[in-house]
């Protein structure tokens, strides 16, 4: 069926709008206030050209201090994260790609149902599985004769029970998309294999992840860029602690406006984050294209 | 082409539509005038300023309060209109520099309320050089609550707690006398170890944390956990609250604490837990003087208000708010007023308002936040990287404590440097 090219643009305004309202306005407004000395109340205090930039960058003040420490814990929440979720979601992808078909909505629906929980409700959980004092983990470590940890207030525990709670929220999401791209795989080609004795690794190295390598590639990318939006599990486990190593850099970038009032300043650092978030995908994405 | 023109003139509608929001005319539909009054009060205290208010909004025909509680309310009047906000003394100043609050005494005269109806703590935090800018509600300071089960009587001074805590790990050694916190609330046990050991950390525009006497006020913490083990190691965010709540189990990991340094926000939890076994009585005094820290919760005028009339409702809604018999709704929350007359009738029913009777015996040792530019911003780095170290190190010395003091000073001198020109 051919659609007129006005049906077509009709069909296509809304996404357009919605694009240029929440992205591009945004944007740009963000960009001009991270010139400006801007309060959130007081409205804009004049044009400063670079100097909120200057500020965030030169080390030994109060906002280069922050960012740089925000930004720190930040990579290394994304170093830590990026593998276990694409890794551990490819895994169980796999497992229920070979289970029964009568089983594989069950156990679908049973290891996405945790992506449909609130943060809020998943750290309330596991703040009270990893809390120091009679916590759920260390009641069960103690029953087999294992020192009780102070998890939320010791590193690296502090960061492992965050990976851990972040693993269990939002696996469902990336393993349901290896589970669509697993589905497209075509089956000649195993019963192929399996006539010419390849084993299973040979299998999985040889067809299946050649076959998924491009929803491989783009589950980490919006891994990377998830794990960078780190906020809510940090703030209400840890509350950005111990000694402020979980504050993630949107805690910082939060705390600027909302404590501050400093709209400017805050811009200025958003706009860091969203360039170092480009460098990194960027990086991601050409060393793949080179790798093909 | 009539098609497309007319599916972007309803596109045109609905989003103009969208943008317009606002906060509408500030009248009900039967003709009164509409007050927005936002607090956080979303905790058991708020349904008692809802008493007042209600009660207000019966008593009118001619304003109404329209009141939000909200988690995070002082986003919401950043970002919203409102005609009546309430806001904690420590971002007062922060407030009035940042041209958010304006000058109220000219509506509490209209109202018929002076400052010196306030006791002298809660008149100090809002009265500055060039006015009062907001009128006090409540002073709520750290409160002791104990399990009378594991402690017959309050502890008064280090002694009793050392002694209370001997007594307790001969019966488990998972038993303490108290708990010391690593966050949540570290400023409340800095600045209260600070006032009882008479501690001035305002130096000009910051707080100066780089002093020898505050190291060692602070070493009491450490060794209240690591020398004298009246406190557990280990205990976290909100641990004070945390393990005054908790049984031991025999055999168990858990600890258990007989009182608790807290907020009094904590009260309808713990009388829960612990019901005629709960005591509650003054912090006691582990430095040299009795001396306690906490907040205060005030009403303070946005400076966007400006319409006389809005302001005459204000006004008759602080003169409704500041009768005793109407602010008594507010004591029997638990919160402390300050407001002298509704004191002494609180005073006069203690055992009908505990927790405020009791905290209302704490304001003559009480010591508010300093009146700086983003206090909170100021001690930031003191409370969530110093704090934690002196009570999760047992071995940390003076000079790393110092050197880290230091830092902190630096951080607050940077930060009192960004106050509006």
């Amino acid at each position: 069926m051919r659609i007129s090219k006005t049906w077509s643009f009709i069909l296509f305004l809304p996404f357009l709008i919605c694009f240029v309202l929440f992205l591009v306005v945004p944007f740009a407004y963000g960009l001009y206030i991270s010139f400006h000395q801007w309060s959130i109340f007081g409205g804009n205090g004049g044009f400063v050209g670079f100097d909120n930039y200057v500020s965030i960058l030169t080390p030994g003040n109060v906002y280069s201090n922050a960012f740089y420490n925000g930004l720190k814990n930040t990579l290394i929440f994304v170093a830590i994260s990026v593998i276990p979720l694409v890794v551990i979601s490819l895994a169980l992808a796999l497992v229920i790609d070979s289970i029964p078909d009568k089983l594989k909505v069950f156990y679908r629906t049973i290891f996405f149902i945790s992506y449909a929980v609130s943060v809020t409700a998943v750290s309330a959980i596991f703040k009270w599985l990893f809390t120091g004092n009679g916590g759920y983990v260390n009641n069960v470590m103690n029953t087999f004769g294992l020192g009780a940890l102070n998890w939320l207030n010791d590193q690296p525990l502090a960061w492992i029970a965050i990976l851990i709670a972040t693993v269990w929220w939002t696996i469902g999401f990336n393993m349901i998309l290896f589970i669509n791209a697993l589905d497209e795989v075509d089956r000649n080609l195993y019963e192929a294999a399996s006539l010419d004795g390849a084993n299973w690794w040979q299998r999985f190295s040889n067809i299946t992840f050649p076959s998924i390598k491009g929803v491989f590639v783009f589950l980490t990318i919006i891994t990377v860029i998830a794990s960078f939006n780190l906020y809510g599990q940090t703030l209400l486990i840890t509350a950005g602690g111990p000694s402020q190593s979980t504050t993630s850099l949107i805690m910082v970038i939060q705390q600027i406006v909302f404590n501050q009032n400093n709209l400017g300043m805050a811009s200025a650092m958003s706009m860091l984050m969203g360039l170092v978030m480009v460098l990194i995908v960027a990086a991601q994405y050409l060393y793949t294209l080179r790798k093909d | 082409m009539k098609k497309l023109a007319f599916f972007l003139v309803i596109l045109a509608v609905l989003f103009l539509t969208a943008c317009g929001g606002g906060s509408g005319s500030g009248e009900t539909a039967d003709g009164k005038i509409e007050l927005t009054y936002i607090n956080g009060f979303t905790g058991g205290d708020g349904d008692f300023m809802k008493k007042i208010t209600n009660g207000f909004n019966e008593s009118q025909d001619k304003y109404v309060i329209k009141e939000s509680q909200e988690k995070d309310h002082y986003t919401k009047f950043k970002t919203g209109n409102y005609d009546l906000v309430i806001i904690h003394t420590d971002l007062l100043e922060t407030y009035k520099q940042d041209g958010m609050i304006q000058d109220i005494s000219s509506v509490m005269e209209t109202a018929g309320i002076s400052p010196d109806d306030f006791h002298d703590k809660a008149k100090e935090q809002v009265t500055f050089d060039d006015g009062v800018f907001a009128v006090p509600l409540d002073i709520h300071p750290m409160t002791m609550f104990y399990n009378k089960k594991l402690a017959p009587e309050a502890p008064q001074n280090y002694a009793d707690f050392a002694s209370l805590t001997q007594t307790l790990q001969q019966q488990d050694p998972n038993l303490f006398a108290t708990g010391v916190p690593s966050a949540g609330l570290g400023e409340w046990f800095i600045m209260t170890v600070a006032a009882q050991n008479g501690i001035n950390l305002v130096e000009d525009n910051y707080m100066n944390f780089a002093q020898e006497e505050l190291a060692d006020a602070l070493m009491i913490y450490n060794d209240m956990i690591f020398k004298d083990k009246i406190s557990p190691e280990g205990l976290g965010l909100d641990g004070e609250f945390q393990a005054f709540m908790k049984q031991v189990d025999e055999g168990g990991s858990a600890v258990q604490t007989a009182t608790a340094l807290t907020g009094p926000w904590y009260y309808q939890a713990v009388k829960e837990a612990y019901g005629d076994d709960l005591g509650i009585a003054s912090v006691p005094v582990i430095g040299e003087q009795p001396g306690v820290y906490g907040a205060g919760h005030t009403l303070a005028l946005p400076s966007s208000v400006t319409d006389e009339e809005r302001i005459a409702g204000i006004a008759e809604f602080l003169k409704y708010m500041y009768t005793p018999e109407n602010l008594i709704n507010w004591a029997d929350s638990g919160q402390a007023p300050t407001h002298m007359p509704t004191m002494e009738l609180v005073e006069s029913d203690a055992a009908k308002y505990p927790l405020s009777a009791q905290n209302i015996k704490q304001f003559d040792s009480f010591e508010g936040a300093p009146k700086l530019y983003q206090y909170r911003e100021q001690v930031r780095y003191v409370v969530e990287n110093v704090y934690p170290k002196v009570v999760g190190e047992a071995n940390i010395s003076k000079e790393t404590l110092m050197s880290e003091l230091e830092k902190a000073t630096e951080q607050a001198k940077q930060v009192a440097e960004t106050a509006p020109q």
